[in-house]
């Protein structure tokens, strides 16, 4: 990340402070979100949203690891689209029960990666239902193949799955991207990521993928401290 | 039932942009997942589940019957014939 940010030692090193201090405030944070608190929160772009939520068909929402993602799903409501959220499978099932508990008030639905290919059946069920589904897109999870792309001056590997789902059905796709903003605040931010749907289907992976990656640029640039992928990333 | 196995060979190589393959190459009773297989992964049973929705009206819902139903091109295309709405 230094080389890439084309940071000095110094700058580097009290960055790298500043993100674990954030990454332990965004954990804290979401203790505080399951315990029932709430936070003032700025969302840019939500027309994008509520025009996608108007419409029969269902969309995806991508993801990354940057903020608090989390909150999205209590702020970015419908009761019109259930909204499934792709995560690890590796959990406990008794904290996925709870989660998945609380989740349920506000029509949240998790759905978890599962040897069996379980949570294919239950992301083709929901998007041909006309509902939100929620993927992680710059980690690999779940399926090994990737696509090469060019991450802040250098190549890393971004997950094909979620870019495949979309363009298989030819679903409208937004990247949306929660940062925190202050104590008691965050700011979720909504970019639609557009591609060619008449392009032969591996140009729309790789058109759909850049529009992430990009979009990814853009907010990693804005906040630094809040890219929380804590391993190697870049090949 | 054979003409089924033939389309769905054309198809599954089309979507899954499998350009070392031809029709012929596939047996339909090879295994679709693992080493000993087409070595065919979660991403690509996806892509099978919507194309079997596009062309022939099947919606597979349930997971344990998708896993008995992708074992092979053969199962596929039975599954196809007995369920099929278009």
């Amino acid at each position: 990340m230094r080389q890439r940010q084309g940071y000095g030692r110094f700058k580097a090193a009290w960055s790298t402070y500043r993100n674990h201090c954030l990454f332990g405030q965004v954990v804290i944070d979401r203790f505080a979100m399951w315990a029932g608190k709430r936070f003032q929160v700025e969302v840019e772009g939500s027309d994008h949203f509520n025009n996608l939520v108007g419409k029969k068909e269902g969309f995806i929402q991508m993801s990354a690891h940057i903020g608090n993602y989390e909150l999205a799903g209590y702020t970015l409501c419908s009761d019109r689209k259930q909204f499934n959220a792709l995560v690890y499978g590796g959990e406990k099932p008794s904290v996925v029960a709870n989660r998945q508990k609380m989740f349920a008030a506000n029509n949240i639905n998790m759905i978890a990666v599962s040897p069996d290919m379980r949570h294919l059946f239950e992301i083709n069920s929901a998007l041909a239902t006309g509902q939100i589904v929620s993927l992680p897109a710059d980690r690999l999870l779940g399926s090994d193949k990737s696509i090469e792309a060019d991450f802040l001056g250098a190549k890393a590997l971004f997950p094909y799955g979620p870019f495949s789902i979309a363009t298989m059905r030819s679903l409208e796709v937004i990247a949306v991207n929660v940062v925190k903003t202050g104590t008691k605040k965050y700011k979720i931010i909504i970019t639609p990521l557009r591609y060619d749907t008449g392009a032969p289907r591996r140009e729309q992976v790789i058109q759909l993928n850049t529009a992430f990656v990009s979009e990814l640029e853009r907010v990693v640039k804005m906040y630094p401290t809040q890219w929380y992928n804590f391993y190697e990333f870049w090949k | 039932m054979e003409e089924i196995i033939s389309q769905l060979k054309v198809k599954i190589i089309e979507a899954l942009n499998l350009e070392e393959m031809t029709p012929e190459s596939i047996d339909a009773t090879t295994p679709l997942f693992g080493e000993e297989g087409l070595g065919l992964d979660s991403i690509d049973a996806l892509e099978i589940i919507v194309l079997l929705e596009k062309n022939y009206g099947i919606r597979l819902a349930n997971a344990a019957e998708g896993k008995k139903v992708f074992t092979n091109i053969e199962s596929i295309a039975r599954y196809v014939s007995e369920h099929r709405t278009k």
